[in-house]
Formats: structure tokens, sequence, C-alpha cells
């Protein structure tokens, strides 16, 4: 028995172990981790989310942004390229997602902590830092509308496409042009059919507002000017109509504008 | 014990009855299972051609919130990795205890119960996130009502699995029941710890995204993988008519698997806001896995040494082979990438995809193909409808699961160095990946499907009653080799 | 200590003392039953009189 004993022992400890090490030892070393103050009155960081930005943490997580977008920032010393024959590191922060890397601070309160694994689309730790609301809205709307190039979804049922009543849009109402927001989600151009019809309902008004904003001028009347026209007026806002944020897209982007992780400095994030 | 020496005809004639008789106390529940499992993989398979297609072009089924990337991606992990995966495992262990214990299941209504439940959760879950209810917390994406009747359904499975063998007839425990009763053992305790520590009463924050991937790790690793190596271990060694090469390795294979894979999940967080430490502890735990991956692939090997031919005559060995060599190929790379400099480069790109597919697909989905094709005719009696539609099914599967390795392995390494290097603009990253992402939407992920929808149609094909009333031996898809001449018989003296 | 470091504490510790106890109790009883005793013989196990050992027991149907 003596050789089986020694197997039991074994055998109890290195089991146990993984689950020692790997989930209550780290449970315990940051369970008493605490927000950060410079000194004694100063506001403390990190603050838990409240009110819409909040409610935005559902709106992320339903979405499964998480599948695209990364939450963290890595250290100076991490990955590496070259440039001019030299080794450097550091790809995230010179990418501008974060003055610093994030730490484990930066999470305290954050349910769930969404780090992710893959990064499809930019880190967004340190999002709130670069944009301001309309543009996230734009972008959220159709991010084809920023960037030709995004292969991000558009997240254009989070918006509601409304007639205009008053001939006053409202103030959250999108500056996007109509191309964007004729057909929701998509980018919308006429058939020559309706643009024909189109121009001759308001052609007038439409080369008037061309005339006015235009540098170099084309004929008119020519293929190479009806086709600018046509650039032209895609561009314009709708008249009668809005798109407009629903509560979940003022919550979501609400919570992208408190991402700021990384912007404020922590002893213990040098890097 | 196994006679070796020519045994009389009675003989032969009990030994055929009692493995009929346990092979039959288990047909409804573990057939439920498996039919289940088959149409939770199709419907994974449909979600993800969906979300593959979503990821070049953006316009696809764009408007409707059901269908925007992150949900279906969502569900598809779902509908494959607790449908599929979760289901066909559960048939697999509790079929393969009812054999090598030598005993016929008891109670089967109990476990079809337990498939309803299961099923009940997974429709649940897979509708629940379309409309909205996600987690977003990779593998527990399940909203909070889902995991009542998936662990409730899981312990039913599991404590049966265990009261049969605590049945067992036969004296010896075969390697493939250590891995099965350890699987079982493993996974309820796993999922609800990793349900209450990061739902019902959150851990703070970085530690969620521990137990996070100490789960998704270990659903792979404790759940899928020991069932699929034991499922090998019984498959290869009956079809070829020779017991594995060394049944010591076997088991040292098994307890080091225990020992180490459970360490390794944390490559996962590489780089992130976690104490280092437990990213290295990962790090060793990544490189101790070679000890029961040599093991296994040694055993395999020799195994199969001498009887590779029989790749040709074999549907279950064919897929089966198939999964153990990839088992082999995934685990070393899963071992090297889980090095530092490895993952620096690897971590947070389609690598990390084409790793994860090559593992439950290349390794687990084709070794449990295999499992079924072995399974089910003995189960419902009758043979296979189409030889060539499992040629399809297996090549199909086979081609696609290659191309997407390939395609997602190349583009996720580019897509690293260039996400390293800040002087490459983003849209260049995003551009570059596109095309692989088209081959895997156009190419690989139909393929795939084409091999899914073949085996969908063999299975309700047989299940039906459409196949052949197998001809031959009771338990035998060739008949003994005592009789006349033919084209069976000479396989089956090929194969002595 | 807050009651949710309690259940996760108790969860831990709970799982640890019933896993690796039933991990160390299984080793220990597969040693004491002598299930490592003949090793090899243990491969043939899965060999009854019906598919004895050199008989292949699968084959694509008809041919
Ligand atoms: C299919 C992958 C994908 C999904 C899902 C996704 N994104 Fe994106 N996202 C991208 C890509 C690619 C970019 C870069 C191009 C661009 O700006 O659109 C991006 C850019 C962004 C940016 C701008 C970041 C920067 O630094 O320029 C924000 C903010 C953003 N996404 C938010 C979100 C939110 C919020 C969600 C969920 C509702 C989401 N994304 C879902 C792929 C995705």
């Amino acid at each position: 028995m003596d050789r089986g004993m020694v197997i039991f022992v074994g055998a109890l400890l290195t089991f146990s172990s993984s689950w020692l090490g790997l989930v209550l030892y780290p449970y315990w070393q940051l369970q008493n981790e605490q927000p950060y103050a410079k000194s004694p009155g100063d506001d403390p960081y990190p603050r838990p989310l409240a009110g819409q930005a909040l409610a935005g943490v559902r709106v992320y997580q339903a979405n499964g942004c998480l599948y695209c977008h990364s939450q963290q920032v890595r250290s100076e010393k991490f990955g590496n390229w070259w440039e001019d024959g030299q080794m450097k590191t550091g790809a995230d922060i010179k990418r501008g997602w974060g003055a610093r890397r994030t730490v484990s601070r930066d999470y305290l309160y954050d349910r769930p902590t969404m780090l992710g694994t893959m990064r499809t689309g930019p880190d967004l730790a340190n999002v709130g830092a670069r944009y301001a609301e309309p543009w996230q809205h734009n972008h959220t709307f159709n991010p084809r509308a920023v960037n030709s190039w995004s292969v991000m979804p558009s997240f254009a049922f989070l918006y509601a496409r409304e007639k205009v009543v008053g001939g006053q849009k409202a103030a959250k109402a999108l500056k996007l042009g109509r191309e964007w927001t004729v057909d929701p989600g998509y980018r919308w151009r006429p058939t020559d059919r309706q643009w024909e019809a189109i121009l001759a309902a308001r052609g007038t008004a439409i080369r008037q507002a061309h005339l006015a904003g235009a540098v170099a001028r084309v004929d008119p009347d020519s293929p190479a000017g009806r086709a600018e026209l046509l650039e032209f007026w895609l561009t314009t806002e709708e008249e009668d109509y809005q798109v407009v944020p629903t509560t979940a897209a003022d919550a979501l982007v609400a919570y992208l504008l408190a991402l700021r992780k990384g912007e404020t400095p922590l002893p213990e994030a040098k890097e | 014990m196994a006679p070796t020496t020519p045994m009389t005809e009675p003989e032969r004639e009990r030994s055929a009855r009692e493995r009929r008789a346990i092979d039959s106390s288990c047909r409804v529940p573990v057939l439920y299972f498996a039919a289940s499992a088959v149409f939770w993989l199709l419907a994974g398979s449909a979600l993800a051609v969906i979300a593959s297609v979503k990821l070049h072009s953006p316009y696809f089924l764009t408007g409707s919130p059901e269908f925007t990337f992150g949900r279906v991606r969502m569900a598809h992990l779902q509908a494959v990795g607790l449908g599929w995966a979760g289901m066909a495992v559960m048939a697999a262990a509790v079929w393969l205890m009812c054999r090598l214990s030598r005993v016929g299941l008891i109670y089967p209504k109990l476990l079809v119960f337990a498939g309803t439940l299961w099923n009940v959760g997974m429709v649940l879950d897979v509708l629940g996130i379309l409309f909205g209810d996600g987690q977003s917390v990779e593998w527990l994406d399940a909203p909070r009502y889902v995991p009542p009747f998936l662990v409730a359904g899981l312990g039913i499975v599991s404590a049966w699995t265990v009261a049969t063998f605590r049945r067992r007839r036969e004296r010896h425990v075969y390697v493939t029941q250590w891995y099965v009763l350890a699987a079982v053992f493993w996974l309820p305790w796993l999922y609800t710890v990793a349900v209450l520590m990061i739902f019902w009463m959150p851990a703070t924050g970085v530690v969620q995204p521990v137990v996070n991937w100490w789960f998704g790790h270990n659903y792979l690793g404790l759940w899928m993988t020991p069932v699929a190596v034991g499922a090998a271990y019984y498959i290869i060694p009956k079809v070829i008519g020779r017991p594995i090469h060394s049944y010591y390795l076997s088991i040292l294979g098994f307890w080091s698997l225990a020992l180490f894979y459970s360490w390794a999940g944390m490559h996962h967080l590489i780089g992130g806001p976690l104490p280092v430490w437990l990213v290295t502890a990962s790090v060793v735990g990544s490189m101790m896995m070679f000890i029961p991956v040599i093991a296994v692939a040694i055993n395999h090997h020799m195994t199969m040494l001498g009887s590779f031919h029989r790749l040709r005559y074999s549907p279950a060995l064919r897929f089966t082979v198939f999964g153990a060599i990839t088992y082999t190929a995934v685990s070393f790379q899963g071992a090297v990438e889980s090095l530092r400099d490895f993952s620096e480069v690897a971590h947070f790109t389609h690598y990390t995809v084409a790793h994860a597919h090559l593992g439950a697909y290349g390794f687990f989905t084709m070794i449990m193909f295999g499992l079924f094709y072995y399974m089910v005719p003995r189960l419902t009696g009758r043979e296979w409808a189409s030889p060539g539609l499992i040629r399809v099914h297996f090549w199909s599967s086979a081609v696609g699961i290659t191309i997407y390795f390939v395609a997602l392995s190349i583009a996720g390494w580019w897509q690293g160095r260039m996400l390293n290097d800040p002087n490459v603009p983003f849209a260049n990253i995003v551009r570059y990946v596109t095309p692989f992402l088209a081959i895997r939407s156009y190419i690989a992920g139909p393929l795939m499907t084409v091999g899914h929808v073949s085996f969908a149609i063999l299975l309700t094909a047989n299940l039906m009653g459409w196949g052949r009333q197998r001809t031959g031996g009771p338990t035998y898809f060739v008949e003994p080799a005592t009789g006349t001449a033919g084209g069976p018989r000479e396989l089956a003296a090929a194969g002595r | 200590m807050s009651p949710t470091d309690f259940a996760v504490l108790a969860t831990v510790v709970g799982s640890i003392v019933l896993f690796g106890g039933a991990a160390a109790l299984a080793l220990g009883w597969a040693f004491r039953d002598g299930q490592f005793d003949n090793f090899e013989q243990g491969a043939r196990s899965i060999f009854g009189s019906d598919e004895p050992i050199g008989e292949p027991t699968d084959a694509f149907p008809g041919d």
C-alpha cells in the first residue's frame, strides 16, 4: 500500500492545484483591490457605471461587440515590429488605443469583464477619449458612412427613421447624407427612373444648392454634370425625414463614451 | 477476458446475444441524443455560414437585429459547442459505458427526459441569444434562464453514467471508461462554478475572464477531448480487431491529461491585465501536455501499423483515424501557441479561430462521426443506406476543415504581424483578411455543411428504417470469416 | 468576508475536496483492485467471443 499512498497524495495535490492556482488564488489576490485616489479627497478611479452608460453595457453584450473588439491595452513591451532595422515594441499604445497599458484595477466594476479575444476592429478600452457623441452615433448607425472599408455591422436597428414634424429636426437627429438614411443600414441610390422623377420635381432647387457650394462648374446637362449632381444630392440631408437614436442607441453610445480605461494614470501601470 | 483461440458456435451466439441486449437497452436514449446532436450541428452550420459571410460582406442580412454578426456568432458557438458537442459526448458516454461495463441501461426514459431538458435549454439558448439576451462571455453566452436546464440534464446523464459503471459486470475497467467517467465528473462542476462566479455572484473584474477561460478551455479539454480520445481507444481496436499497442501508455496518457490540461487555459489572456504568473503557469501546463499527446499519438499509430489499408473499407475507422491524427497535430500546435513569443502574434487573430476549429472539428467532430458510424447501425440493426453518401460526407468534411484551417491560419498570422506594427493602417488589415474569410464562407464552410447534410440524410434514413436490414452475424457488418468466400469475408481475412 | 466570498470559497474548497478526493480515491482503488496488475491483458477486455481479436468489425455497407 506504500506506493498506493504516494500516488494517492500526489494525485490529490496535482488535481486540486489547478483549481487552487488558477481560480482561488487570483480571486484572493485581487479581491481587495480598491479604486485609486492620488490624494485623499480626489475622485477615486475607477467609478462604477451608472444610468445610461450602465444600460449600454446590456446593449453591448446583447449585440456581441465583444466578438470583434477587445478592451485591453497591452504594455509598451508587448509585441514587436521592425522599423529602420530596429526592433520596436508596444503597438497598442502607438496605435493610440490608450496612453498606458490597462491593469486589473481598471476593471474593478466591470460586469461582465469583456476583455475580448478578437481584434477584427480596434481596441475599445479607451474609445470614449477618442470620439464625440455625434461621431459615435453616425458610426454605430452605419460604420461605412464613416469608414468606407469597414466590415463592422450596421446597427441601424437601434435607430428610428421618422417623419419630421413641424419643419424642425430633433436636436439628436443624425447629420448624415440621404444615401445613408433613406434605407437605414444600406447605402441607397435612386434608380435612373427615380432620379429622373426627382429631377423633374425638384431639379431646380437641387441645382441651385449644388451651384452654391460647387467649386468647379461642370455643365449641369452633360452626363458628367448630371452624375456630379447626383453625388452631391446624395450627400445632402433628407428634408422630410430624420434618423434619431432609440433609448438603446443612446445607452450604447453613453457606454462607449464612458469607456476611458487608461486615461487616468495608475501607479502600477507605468508602461 | 477475450478468447483468442477459436470458439464454438454456441459461445459465439451467446456472446453476440449479450452484446445485442446491451445495445438495445440503451437504444432509445442514445439515438435520441445522437439525433439531437446532429440537429444542432445543422443549425450551428447554418449560423456559421451566416456569421462567416457577414464578416466580409457587412450588407448581408443587415437590418434585422436577430441576424447581426455578434448574435449569430454567439448562437453558432452555443449550437455547435453545447448542442452538437455536448449531446454527442453524452450519446457516446452512455453507449460506451454500457458496452464496456457489459450491463444494460436501466430506466432509459430518465435519460430521454434529461435529453429533453437539454434540448429545451438549447432552444431557449439559441433563440434567446438571437432575440437579444446573449451574455457576451465566450462559451457562456447562454441567457440567464438557460443554465438550470443544462445543469439538470447534465446532472442526470452524469449520474446515470456513473450508476451504469457501478453496476458493471466486466471486471476490468477499460481505459475508455476512465476517460468517460472523468468527463462526466468534471463538466457539471466546471459549468456550475463558472456560471456561479460570472453571473450569479460575479467575482471582481479580471477574475471573471480568468474563470471564463478556465471554463472555456476545460470544456474542450476535460469534456470533449477525454470522450473523443476514449472513443478512439475503443473504435480503432474494435474495427481492426487488434488490441491497442501499449495499454500502459494509454493509462499514462489519461492521468497526465487529467493533471495538466486543466492548467492550460490562461494563455487566452496573454498580455492582458492579469498577474503575469497566471499566464506563465498556463504555459507550463500547456507544455506538459506533450506527455499525454505523445502517449496517445504513439499508441494510436502503433495500433494502426499494418492496418492502414482498412481505412479504405471502414467508414468508422476512416473518420476516427483522421480525428486521432488531427489530435496530435492540434495539440502540438496548441502547446507551441501558448508560448509567449508566438502568442504575441497569434492572440486576437483568426489564427486562434483556425486552431480552435482544428481541435473542435478536425479532431473532436471527426471522431464523433466515426463513433456514430460504428454505433448507430448496431443500435438500429440497419446498415447505412448509401456508401456513396458516406464518402461524400468524409471527403467534404475532411477537405473543408483543411481549407478552413490553412486559410485562416495564414490570414491570422499576417493579421497578427500587422496588428503589432502601428505603421500599418487598420484598414489594410481589414482588407488583407477579407479574401481568406471569403474562402471560408464560399468554399470551406459550405463543404463542411454539405458533409453535415449528407450525414443528417444518412442518419434520418437509418432511423426511419430505410437502410438494408443487416446481413451476416448479429453484430457484424462483415460476415464472420467462417462462411464461404465473398467480398466482406475477404476483407475480414485481410484484416488478420 | 462577504457572503459572496464565502460562497465562492465554499464552492472552490468543496470542489477541491470532492474532485481531488474522488480522483485520488479512484486511483487508489484502481491500484488496490489490481486494475494495473496484468496490464496488457486489459487491452483485450473489449473483445469477446462474438467479436474476437483478429476480426475486423466494420465496413462500408454493401461493399
Ligand atoms: C464584425 C465585427 C464587428 C462588430 C460585431 C462590431 N464592430 Fe466595431 N468595428 C469593427 C471594425 C472592422 C472597425 C474599424 C472600422 C470602423 O471604424 O468602422 C470597428 C470600429 C469601431 C469603433 C471605432 C473605433 C476606432 O478607434 O476607430 C467603435 C467605437 C466600434 N467599432 C464600436 C462597436 C460597437 C459598440 C459594436 C457593437 C454594438 C461593434 N463595434 C461591433 C468591427 C466590428
